[in-house]
């Protein structure tokens, strides 16, 4: 009698437990996104125009952010995955179709933003900001001179930078790097280039002063290293620490990463995030995200409400001519990915 | 009993624990003072006196939501677990019964369970019979964790209290009930409020559950904290760490002067 009674509780627990579900004409709108990334400001404002209140959530990495979608039962309106992640996460069938190409301000966004490899026709996501791997260095060190720009700096340094060298902690910018120094594809897949990037990238370790995603405005900024593979965003911030540092486009290639703005799969209110990726495409507010995060955005007409220090830093403003040595981050087939975790592995042994 | 005293003989045992103490103490030292540091580096880089970080901890509202939501989801899992476990400890102390390994193998599966795999495992669960996430699955999944935490030094303590004590209770005429009001309790109380602070240090402190398990506007510290590497970690960090500090210190205080009330 117990037992049945006891099963009987358990078995209605769950109904107690959900709460009815809320209509979906609610004035608010549910953001999964990284923290510090969503000027606050930016956000009262499209809540003082539009009356729909925007809260965020937060995630560290794209995988986690993957894994949380994947099991389902997210419940979040908007997400920004980085470029690749978009693949993944389209291939699973967990964004819906927005036809972001057909919205109004679509017309704003600028090339190669507006067919990205990834959703070529930006039939499931919007662009947020963007952002490219290079070579910062300090120009004092050479008195005041200019390197070449080349991953040739980097990769074989003069000894004014030996020692002093900082390198991300990332398989995919330090591996793509060398791949493109050596003229190698990003999603390299040869024994024998492997080979050839590992002995290179071992020869260069002897100059490597630490290998570390995470302080890289600390330490360019503070003077601890005098060369560093650095993200332009972060670039940016080390250089209003340190005047003399200098930001290089290599002519081989460096990397691009963007994040773009998407709704998963179970958003609730479908309109109002629509309604906030036209919103983003606007050149007004694109660059207001750009001045909080310090990273550039996709969207022409921006330059007119751009901070003038990110406005006139050729390392967040990126000039004509460079736009061509960009590429594009993506997902590599297996074999790739195999081989980049072989020789990650044995480099950091 | 000869223990404690012959320890401190040995030679080198102050120095040893003053070093170990040191260790531990002097990071959380250093992430005081550079709350209070004028640039925006939470690393080693002092540039003058500021309070500003606080005043930013106030004005983000987003971190203030996530430590509502981590205080709120401490104290309800804390409670429940503690009161769950201290029911466990009372049923497998000092017994037998048939299954009792297995009983005690389940209250602890919690704590050998790797992190992540428990996380995925309840968040998929959760999704299968249909709770929304949100405040109420991030207090399920903490009780779950709170209680093992909790139970430990709970039956520690029962398992060294003297038999005799329940024994002449029951002489006196006391039935069961009032025996574990009047005689067991203020005897374990104690172990109970030391369970208690480790199951709530447990969960203020849990990222990979609370990531997996939170639902829209119900993010905890912790996992707001974590998400900021990306962007770069500011000492917004380290101000709302030394609030927590001070918080657990006074915390810790009230509850040894609670604890020491029925010993």
């Amino acid at each position: 009698m117990k037992t049945i009674v006891l099963a009987t509780c358990l078995t209605l627990l769950p109904a107690c437990v959900v709460p009815a579900q809320a209509q979906s004409s609610s004035k608010e709108l549910l953001m999964f996104n990284w923290s510090n990334y969503t000027p606050p400001d930016l956000l009262k404002r499209f809540e003082a125009e539009t009356g729909i209140k925007v809260s965020l959530d937060t995630y560290d990495t794209n995988e986690t952010m993957l894994a949380k979608l994947q099991a389902g039962g997210a419940g979040y309106d908007l997400v920004v995955p980085t470029g690749p992640t978009v693949q993944t996460i389209i291939r699973d069938g967990l964004l819906l179709k927005v036809d972001a190409s057909k919205m109004s301000n679509f017309k704003n966004v600028r090339a190669p933003f507006d067919k990205p490899e990834f959703d070529p026709e930006r039939a499931y996501t919007v662009p947020y900001m963007w952002g490219t791997t290079g070579l910062a260095y300090d120009a004092a060190k050479i008195g005041g001179g200019k390197i070449e720009d080349s991953w040739k700096e980097l990769f074989e340094p003069r000894p004014e930078y030996a020692g002093k060298i900082g390198m991300l902690k990332d398989v995919n910018e330090v591996l793509g790097s060398a791949a493109y120094y050596l003229g190698y594809d990003y999603c390299f897949d040869k024994p024998e280039q492997g080979q050839k990037i590992l002995e290179l990238l071992e020869k260069q370790k002897v100059a490597v002063k630490v290998y570390n995603s995470e302080g890289t405005v600390d330490r360019v900024g503070g003077g601890d290293v005098a060369m560093e593979l650095m993200w332009n965003g972060a670039f940016h911030r080390a250089h209003k620490k340190l005047a003399s540092a200098a930001y290089v486009y290599p002519r081989e290639g460096l990397n691009l990463w963007g994040d773009n703005i998407g709704i998963p799969k179970g958003a609730k209110n479908v309109e109002n995030a629509k309604l906030f990726l036209n919103w983003m495409m606007d050149p007004k507010n694109a660059a207001e995200a750009s001045n909080f995060t310090g990273y550039n955005n996709a969207i022409k007409g921006s330059e007119a409400y751009l901070d003038p220090s990110l406005r006139d830093d050729p390392a967040v403003n990126s000039p004509e001519e460079v736009i061509a040595r960009f590429r594009p981050m993506r997902e590599c087939p297996k074999a790739s990915l195999d081989l980049k975790d072989k020789i990650w592995t044995r480099l950091l042994r | 009993m000869t223990g404690s005293r012959d320890l401190w003989q040995f030679p080198g045992t102050k120095t040893a624990a003053f070093a170990v103490i040191v260790y531990l103490y002097l990071p959380i030292l250093v992430l005081i003072v550079l709350s209070f540091n004028a640039s925006d580096s939470s690393l080693a880089r002092w540039e003058g006196f500021s309070t500003h970080w606080y005043a930013m901890v106030a004005a983000d509202d987003n971190m203030l939501n996530a430590i509502r939501n981590s205080g709120i989801v401490a104290c309800i899992a804390t409670l429940f677990g503690t009161a769950i476990a201290t029911a466990a400890a009372l049923g497998t102390a000092r017994t037998r019964f048939r299954g009792q390994t297995v009983v005690e193998a389940l209250i602890g599966l919690p704590l050998i369970v790797p992190d992540i795999v428990a996380a995925i495992a309840i968040l998929l669960f959760f999704v299968m019979i249909g709770i929304k996430l949100g405040l109420i699955s991030l207090v399920l999944a903490h009780t779950v964790f709170a209680i093992p935490i909790a139970y430990l030094p709970i039956r520690a303590r029962l398992e060294g209290l003297d038999p005799a004590l329940a024994e002449a209770a029951a002489d006196l005429y006391a039935n069961p009930w009032q025996t574990l009001r009047r005689v067991i309790l203020p005897l374990i109380w104690p172990g109970i409020v030391s369970g208690a602070m480790l199951a709530f240090i447990g969960s203020l402190g849990d990222v990979v559950v609370s990531y997996f398990v939170s639902g829209p506007g119900s993010t905890t510290l912790p996992v707001y904290v974590f998400s900021m590497v990306r962007m770069g970690v500011t000492p917004t960090v380290n101000a709302v760490s030394t609030l927590l500090i001070a918080a657990s210190v006074s915390l810790l205080t009230a509850s040894y002067l609670l604890g020491r009330r029925f010993s």
